[in-house]
């Protein structure tokens, strides 16, 4: 009569030993990197050509946002503005600053200056700017209090299920849309924030953002 | 008697009070499907100019496949103009057929993928991941249509003609499978504009919105929401000249054909 256990079952206490121990450290060490800053990029602050202060020109300054982003509010892209718009102050402020030497030099030769991109999204992901803003959503819900921000860095994860907590449920990230470019926009303790404008209707197919 | 109508009244009054209590909750949850896209296709008005081809090919960054893979019948159509023969040789008749996908409302397609890589959107488009895809091609099999096709190759395009890729989609990579989305982009992008003026989407942009429709000469095709009844989509749909394509298999296809004489297959 054969054996009902064959002899490979000897090896079992060391190979359930090995998975149990493996099993929980792949576990953590998968939950330690990717809902980690390390995977979500929160918190990079790249070093730029020129060290532009948004907490001097928004912060101190009080310049709207959309002065340089222009086309925040009618494309998908919200613009880096072109050396110009930097010109049209600095050609009478801060005239013979050393650290706007490249703004200078981009202006006069046309060459556009190489800034360095903070906020990625895959390239299967189809962020639009201008449905975000007539939706009600403030610069500063996604981008953090950019007015406070000597260097610009990334402050949330941007990650999908981010996005979707907001699609899924969006009243309380909403905001007048008058109030979009207002990073200190509290909203008002009696009023529902849904209230402020026509209701939205965030996709959450997968066909709304990715294509 | 007297406890009979009491209790109509009670329940009446529940019915009221049920009727007056759902609708507000329902619309705190989540709103009902607003859009159901469909399409008409008129196969008497249609020439065969095949603009319709060209311009989904154009706009949907669908690369060429090449000599190599035409051969071996791997080149992709989101839409393609396919012709089928009637009759014998006195008394032959050609008739041109642009098929894109059907968007079923029960498709095989999303039953057979084991990855959830096609699914059906709220509002009826049978949409497509090519990052979830693993290119096991059991929807291209289970489509009764073959509206599902293959990359074979990474997609390839002539240098001339890789400057005039549409940036609003992603080419897909070697190894996914790739289809008809009724150019849902250009329905994105009407939904916005329509949000930042703040009014609802109207029939009349919506009749032509998608390339296919709107390169065609003869207006043959014709897109639009299926649950609005007064879109020109829907009152041709309801048309005694309206069929479907392989009716018998329970699809529900939400293209629709139009055509004086029967078809058949």
């Amino acid at each position: 009569m054969a054996q009902i256990f064959p002899p490979w079952w000897n090896k079992l206490p060391i190979v359930a030993a090995i998975a149990g121990a493996l099993g929980p450290t792949l576990a953590i060490a998968g939950v330690w990197y990717y809902f980690s800053p390390w995977y979500t990029d929160v918190g990079y602050r790249p070093v730029q050509p020129v060290p532009y202060s948004h907490k001097l020109h928004v912060g101190e300054l009080g310049l709207d946002c959309r002065y340089c982003h222009a086309s925040v509010e009618v494309s998908a892209v919200a613009n880096v503005p072109p050396t110009r718009t930097c010109m049209n102050c600095h050609q009478v402020v801060k005239r013979d600053s050393a650290l706007l030497a490249p703004i200078r030099d981009s202006a006069a030769s046309g060459r556009p200056m190489r800034w360095i991109r903070v906020h990625k999204v895959p390239d299967y992901v189809y962020f639009a700017h201008n449905a975000h803003v007539a939706a009600g959503i403030g610069c500063v819900t996604c981008h953090g209090r950019i007015d406070e921000m000597e260097t610009v860095t990334q402050m949330t994860p941007l990650s999908m299920s981010w996005c979707l907590d907001c699609h899924r449920n969006p009243g309380p990230y909403r905001r007048p849309v008058s109030e979009v470019t207002n990073m200190k926009w509290t909203p008002p303790r009696d009023v529902q924030a849904a209230q402020f404008d026509r209701p939205v209707n965030p996709p959450t197919d997968c066909s709304g953002c990715h294509r | 008697m007297s406890t009979t109508s009491s209790r109509r009244g009670f329940l009446t009054t529940l019915a009221g009070a049920a009727a007056v209590l759902a609708p507000s909750r329902r619309a705190s949850a989540e709103p009902p499907a607003v859009h159901r896209w469909g399409m008409v296709i008129d196969l008497d008005r249609c020439t065969g100019c095949q603009a319709c081809a060209v311009a989904c090919r154009a706009e949907n960054n669908v690369p060429d496949a090449g000599p190599t893979n035409t051969s071996k019948g791997r080149s992709i159509f989101w839409m393609n103009l396919l012709t089928v023969s009637e009759g014998e040789y006195p008394v032959l008749r050609q008739q041109f057929f642009p098929a894109p996908c059907n968007h079923c409302e029960d498709p095989p397609c999303i039953k057979v993928c084991p990855v959830g890589a096609t699914t059906r959107s709220s509002e009826g488009i049978i949409q497509q991941v090519p990052e979830r895809c693993i290119g096991c091609r059991l929807c291209e099999v289970s489509c009764p249509y073959t509206r599902r096709y293959f990359n074979w190759s990474h997609p390839e395009w002539p240098e001339e003609e890789r400057e005039h890729l549409n940036p609003d989609v992603t080419p897909r990579s070697h190894g996914v499978i790739e289809k008809c989305l009724f150019c849902h982009h250009r329905i994105r992008a009407a939904k916005t504009a329509a949000q930042a003026d703040g009014r609802s989407l109207k029939d009349a942009e919506l009749r032509k919105l998608p390339a296919c429709a709107q390169s065609c000469p003869a207006e043959a095709i014709v897109f639009g929401d299926l649950n609005d009844p007064e879109s020109e989509v829907r009152r041709l749909s309801e048309s005694p000249r309206a069929f479907r394509l392989l009716e018998e298999l329970g699809t529900r296809p939400k293209v629709f054909y139009l055509r004086e004489a029967k078809w058949q297959e």
